[in-house]
């Protein structure tokens, strides 16, 4: 899979790591600022308080 | 897809991704594919499980004290108008005051109206409205001043609730006054069903009149929201603010 990907980028080794790192940054933007978000509700980690429900 | 000449290059790190499995070598390029896309799935699924862990423990306590530091100020700034404006309206903005517990070692906690977790995760303490009503202390009215907040990630404000003791303070601080609380009783472990620990009257702190009470309530153990640990304290004293906000002799 990464070395699918990796033989697919553009460039030499040099421009290929760049663009790798470019995607890594853009992976984890996207998990911190989209799904986590959206999933942390959901998990039973982080409720404070007393409640009927 | 390219099978044939992605076989020599993935069979290598097929022998660290799944050391349980015989090595394939070279032939049987197919099962070599899956083992090794199965293997880098596994990893990727184990990397994005230790994010969420940064994300939970540390990002989530960026953005909400960065959002609670705004909010406080923009608290401060409005008391301060109002300070020049001569006595004026009660607090208008969400924020209600700033909740000082030397215990817990961290800094002033501001508190505002809710426990929902949209509020609570800009990092303050929220009062209680639903299922049990709070009753704040400028009411002047007897009566439990019910809290929640978030015990890890969200600013983790009541993260350190276990390190209140018997006797220690809680200054809850307004505008014009300081209302000095002592803790006098804690349930290390309860429900989270367990309602009456908001009550007006606690009766599980082991209290039977009408008085002024507070509540904390957070999650425990930690990182987990298994149980709910809950802290009481009662009224001891109310403190004018003077004009340059001496704090009371409990936060020095």
């Amino acid at each position: 899979m990464y070395g699918w990907i990796w033989r697919h980028l553009p460039g030499n080794a040099g421009v290929k790591a760049l663009i790798s790192l470019a995607l890594i940054v853009a992976v984890v933007y996207v998990l911190f600022q989209y799904v986590f978000p959206w999933a942390e509700p959901l998990l039973p980690f982080n409720d404070v308080t007393v409640d009927n429900q | 897809m390219n099978v044939a000449a992605t076989t020599d290059g993935t069979a290598e790190q097929t022998d660290t991704a799944s050391p349980g499995r015989p090595a394939p070598r070279r032939r049987g390029g197919r099962i070599a594919l899956a083992v090794s896309v199965f293997g880098e799935l596994l990893i990727t699924g184990g990397l994005v499980l230790g994010l969420f862990v940064v994300y939970s423990l540390w990002w989530t306590n960026v953005l909400a004290d960065r959002k609670a530091d705004q909010q406080g100020d923009k608290v401060r700034d409005t008391w301060a108008q109002e300070q020049d404006k001569g006595p004026g309206a009660l607090d208008t903005g969400d924020g209600i005051g700033f909740l000082h517990v030397p215990a817990m070692k961290n800094g002033e906690v501001l508190v505002e109206k809710g426990t929902t977790s949209k509020i609570l995760n800009d990092g303050v303490a929220g009062y209680y409205t639903d299922p049990v009503k709070a009753t704040l202390p400028t009411s002047g009215k007897n009566g439990n001043f019910s809290l929640a907040a978030h015990r890890d990630g969200h600013g983790a404000k009541f993260h350190n609730i276990d390190k209140l003791k018997k006797g220690d303070a809680i200054v809850f601080e307004t505008k014009d006054k300081w209302y000095v609380y002592k803790v006098y009783a804690a349930l290390p472990e309860t429900s989270k069903y367990n309602v009456k620990t908001l009550a007006a009257v606690p009766k599980e702190s082991g209290k039977k009149k009408a008085g002024k009470y507070i509540t904390l309530t957070t999650c425990t153990p930690v990182y987990t929201s298994r149980y709910r640990y809950v802290v009481w304290g009662e009224l001891v004293r109310v403190d004018p603010v003077d004009s340059r906000r001496t704090p009371p002799k409990e936060l020095d």
